[in-house]
């Protein structure tokens, strides 16, 4: 059982009074959008118990952050997701690892009898509680505040961090994570063990008004096994929050993970997220996407094929409701030959809830024997909902087998045509087909506990 | 079938049409691009004020909009583009019959077949040298329907209401900035008007060809198809290869309305210094119906995405497109298809064979306007690559704002499969052979469509043991 007394405070006073005056050219310069609190000098406060090597990782990144545009919808990219939606500029910096003097019952619920193999809990940018089982943990075994591991496990945590899976170039937002992020969770199996049950983490929003920078970094070392289930969750807001998230995830030759991320914010928060698998030799990363919640959620997710024989498996969801605008932007890089990706997203969208999707499969040239699939299919279940679809293939090796489809469409007429007449109402046959059209992406899941939280979600929004 | 062919010997990789005539043109303008090149453009075709007007104000829009950099690389362009000539007049009149065309140009098309397949199984033709056509007619029996079938300037000039109520409506100057160059400097194209009912079962064509090094070739055709009319449209192009990069842009504009079909057949074989930026677009009407087949074989780089505007409650649109990149080649194509009116439908269907060092990408848009309510688009897209230095992409966009539409797109990408290679091989044909005949099965569901039995000299273009079982 590990606590996070330890964890330093950091005073950000500083930071907030030196943004009020700015004293030069590259603050005044600052580029559009910029959020005054959002500034170098927050950058130092949060860097301040930090190692040299990450404070100046975070410096540079905070330098990335400065020299790279605000993304535009000129860029394909962002071409249908405006960046005035995420609110950046009505939004503070959460206070990094101040810890809330009391956890929010709705906080301490998440985590509430789930079968887990460690739990993680973040409140407003803090860690308020990290458990991991004692067994796993003489294992050897590491689920730890990532700023404490990056002073106790510098090798680990140095190769890994914001290096080749999400390094800071990745973009604006991923350069912001990785200059300002706090209560970083980090996860380390080692060579051959396998863990039975999932490690949870669980982050809450407990007021509006805040950004906050979510890192996760887990890696799984030759052979092991696990699975990470990250949940973002917080009450309905009437004012925006901010959640710019950065997670990587590295599986060694021959290991096995699985990375669900499960998005089910209140409404008014942003999230923003960068992912990143990276998979070795041999290995099996799968992910899960779902988006749930939030008002405005962009998820940008980068599935490496680094080693030969490697597989990933991409699964997504969304479920969308009033004005929700859901945006994924997929990658399959295949830079290893005999890599089999799989990639399956599905939208089922109410009122005027809009989904975007722009995938590619990218086969870099050697990548022979390569097997890469994409599917993205939307349902659209009122007039005003609607859906962009892009799955792009870009492809530079002959020797290859990949594939794409896309379908928009309403409920099959006939399906539930079939089921009335079997003596079901509308709105029960509706309920059944939406909850067949999830399942599909469900059944590939094999974390049951999982499944079944999901099928609730899901049937708790079911008109 | 004769079974001695080879991939290589399907005839793809071979340029047939680099012969150059000497010549010397009427009217010459001075490289490069400017308003005065403009003006003098205007000046020699004796256009109304408006016309003027229109180039110039296309021009303005040409130089503010911005190289596009969402598609294949146009970095080289900008270098062609200052030592293009953009206006090129070979002959001072028009021919009515070949007898009126110059001798040396009329070898040129003799050497491409074109008057021979008049004779045989055309409508009637246009044929345009460098910026204006040398040549238009139509055969009498057309004529005496009500078919309007001319340059695009005796268009302006004999039809000047029908034409300026019709001219880019389709695609406006500021639509892309291609769109707007072909504006501001257009020369030489069709003028087609097809009248109401009138069914017309041979096709007309327009086959250009561009003789002069670095020349800027900027045709501009508008059909129109009338209530219930029905017909079909053949365009070829070609021209020698040279060492310098030379440049072809054209807008075509087709209004098909009511009940009417139309079909739009191209063949492009530019030489593989061309770069060839072409805007081809289509109004449909109420249960309109258009189709676009698009063939890419030649040019250093094609970008091109023939649309169906589906604005009239149940129009149809099609494209089918097939594309060929050879070494150092790339087909940027593709088609759109925007439903804006209900029980609209459209299809489109790519099949591209990259070899070598060739790249083939398939960009295209499936949109569904809120409103357009039951329509259905099915889009499929399939990729052959030969080499392992071939390369293809696929760029597709759907877009649906409205619930009762039914969308798909579905595409895939292969090499030639081992298994029917060692099928066909088993039965004693070599790999070479094998392939071949893998590849004609690959694009056979398009090239059967093509019309071949009425352009001879098509079949120039692709051998004809690519369609052998079609021949």
């Amino acid at each position: 059982m590990a606590d996070v007394s330890s964890a330093p405070r950091i005073d950000l006073s500083k930071a907030k009074k030196k943004a009020a005056q700015p004293s030069n050219g590259a603050a005044a310069a600052a580029p559009e959008g910029v959020n005054e609190h959002i500034n170098r000098a927050a950058v130092e406060a949060v860097a301040a118990q930090d190692e040299p090597w990450l404070r100046a990782l975070r410096l540079s990144a905070w330098k990335v952050y400065e020299d790279t545009p605000l993304p535009t919808r000129k860029l394909e990219e962002w071409r249908y997701t405006d960046v005035s939606k995420l609110a950046l500029d009505r939004v503070r910096l959460a206070d990094g690892l101040a810890r809330p003097a009391t956890v929010p019952a709705g906080a301490r619920a998440l985590l509430e009898g789930k079968e887990a193999a460690g739990t993680v809990l973040q409140v407003d940018g803090s860690l308020v509680d990290v458990r991991l089982d004692e067994e796993l943990r003489q294992r050897g075994v590491i689920l730890m505040d990532l700023a404490e591991a990056a002073r106790e496990h510098p090798d680990l945590v140095r190769e890994h961090l914001a290096t080749k899976a999400l390094p800071p170039a990745a973009g604006k937002f991923a350069a912001l994570n990785a200059a300002l992020w706090t209560a970083g969770v980090f996860v380390y199996v080692p060579r051959g063990v396998r863990l039975e049950k999932p490690i949870r983490v669980a982050r809450w929003i407990s007021e509006p008004g805040v950004v906050v920078f979510p890192r996760t970094l887990v890696i799984a070392d030759e052979g092991s096994h696990l699975a990470y289930v990250d949940e973002f969750a917080s009450p309905d807001f009437d004012e925006p929050a901010v959640s710019i998230g950065g997670v990587e995830v590295f599986a060694a030759d021959e290991a096995d993970v699985q990375y669900v991320s499960l998005q089910l914010w209140g409404r008014g928060v942003r999230h923003l997220s960068a992912q990143r698998t990276f998979a070795e030799r041999g290995s099996n990363l799968d992910s899960l996407v779902v988006n749930l919640g939030a008002s405005v959620a962009r998820v940008d997710l980068a599935a490496r094929l680094e080693g030969p024989g490697s597989r990933s498996d991409m699964l997504g969801l969304c479920f969308g409701q009033d004005g929700q605008h859901f945006d994924h932007n997929t990658r399959q890089d295949h830079v290893a030959d005999h890599a089999t990706s799989d990639l399956l997203y599905k939208g089922a969208l109410y009122d005027r809830a809009h989904s975007v999707f722009r995938g590619i499969i990218k086969v870099f040239p050697g990548a022979q024997r390569t097997d890469a699939y994409q599917t993205n299919r939307n349902l659209l279940l009122s007039t005003e909902a609607g859906a962009e679809s892009l799955p792009n293939l870009e492809i530079q090796a002959d020797d290859v087998k990949c594939s794409h489809g896309a379908t928009v469409g309403q409920l099959d007429e006939e399906e539930l045509f079939y089921l009335m007449s079997r003596g079901m109402t509308h709105r029960d046959a509706e309920r059944l087909v939406i909850f067949g059209f999830f399942n599909d992406v469900l059944e590939r899941l094999p974390l049951p506990g999982v499944v079944e939280e999901l099928r609730a979600e899901i049937e708790r929004r079911i008109h | 079938m004769p079974y001695d062919e080879t991939v290589s010997n399907l005839g793809l990789d071979e340029y047939k049409y680099h012969f150059i005539d000497e010549e010397k043109p009427f009217f010459q303008a001075q490289r490069g691009l400017n308003e005065q090149v403009v003006r003098q453009i205007s000046e020699n075709k004796g256009e109304p004020e408006w016309m003027l007007d229109f180039r110039l104000k296309a021009l303005e829009i040409y130089n503010q909009k911005p190289m596009p950099t969402w598609g294949a690389d146009l970095r080289g362009l900008d270098e062609t583009m200052d030592q293009i000539y953009f206006y090129i007049r070979p002959q001072e009149k028009i021919g009515r019959s070949w007898n009126d065309v110059p001798e040396n140009i009329k070898r040129t098309f003799e050497r491409l077949g074109i008057p021979e397949a008049e004779q045989k199984v055309l409508a009637g033709v246009g044929a345009q040298y460098e910026s204006e056509m040398v040549y238009h007619s139509l055969k009498k029996e057309w004529t005496e329907k009500g078919i309007i079938f001319e340059s695009i300037e005796d268009g302006l000039r004999l039809y000047p209401e029908l034409f300026r109520e019709h001219f880019s409506t389709v695609i406006p100057p500021a639509d892309n900035k291609f769109a707007a160059l072909n504006s501001a400097v257009w020369s030489g194209g069709s003028f087609v008007y097809i009248p109401k009912g009138v069914k017309i079962d041979t096709p007309l064509q327009a086959y250009f060809r561009v003789n002069q090094e670095q020349m800027g070739q900027f045709e501009r055709t508008l059909i129109i198809v009338e209530d219930g009319a029905d017909a079909q449209y053949i365009e070829g192009c070609t021209a020698p290869v040279y060492s310098t990069n030379s440049f072809h842009s054209g807008v075509i504009e087709i209004i098909v309305k009511d009940n009417a079909r139309f079909r739009y057949v191209t063949i492009q074989n530019w030489s593989n210094n061309m770069y060839n930026l072409v805007t081809q677009r289509a109004l449909v009407h109420e249960h309109g119906h258009m189709e676009w087949l698009d063939g890419n074989l030649g040019s250093k780089l094609t970008m091109k995405y023939p649309s169906c505007y589906l604005v009239g409650e149940g129009a149809h649109g099609e494209v089918l497109s097939i594309a060929y990149a050879g070494d150092g080649q790339h087909q940027d194509t593709g088609g759109k298809v925007v439903h804006a009116a209900p029980h609209t439908t459209s299809q489109i269907i790519s099949k591209s064979i990259s070899k070598g060092t060739g790249r083939s990408s398939y960009r295209g848009l499936a949109k569904v306007y809120d409103g357009a309510t039951r329509a259905k688009s099915n889009v499929a897209c399939d990729a052959l690559l030969l080499n392992e230095t071939s390369r293809t992409d696929t760029f597709p966009y759907i877009e649906i704002d409205d619930n009762t539409a039914s969308v798909g797109h579905e595409a895939s990408v292969s090499k030639i499969g081992d298994e029917q290679l060692f099928y066909l091989m088993s039965r004693g044909m070599s790999e070479d052979e094998a392939s071949a005949m893998i590849v004609r099965g690959f694009i056979e569901p398009i090239s059967k469509e093509l019309p071949l039995e009425y352009a001879v000299e098509l079949n120039r273009l692709i051998e004809l043991e690519m369609e052998g079982s079609v021949g």
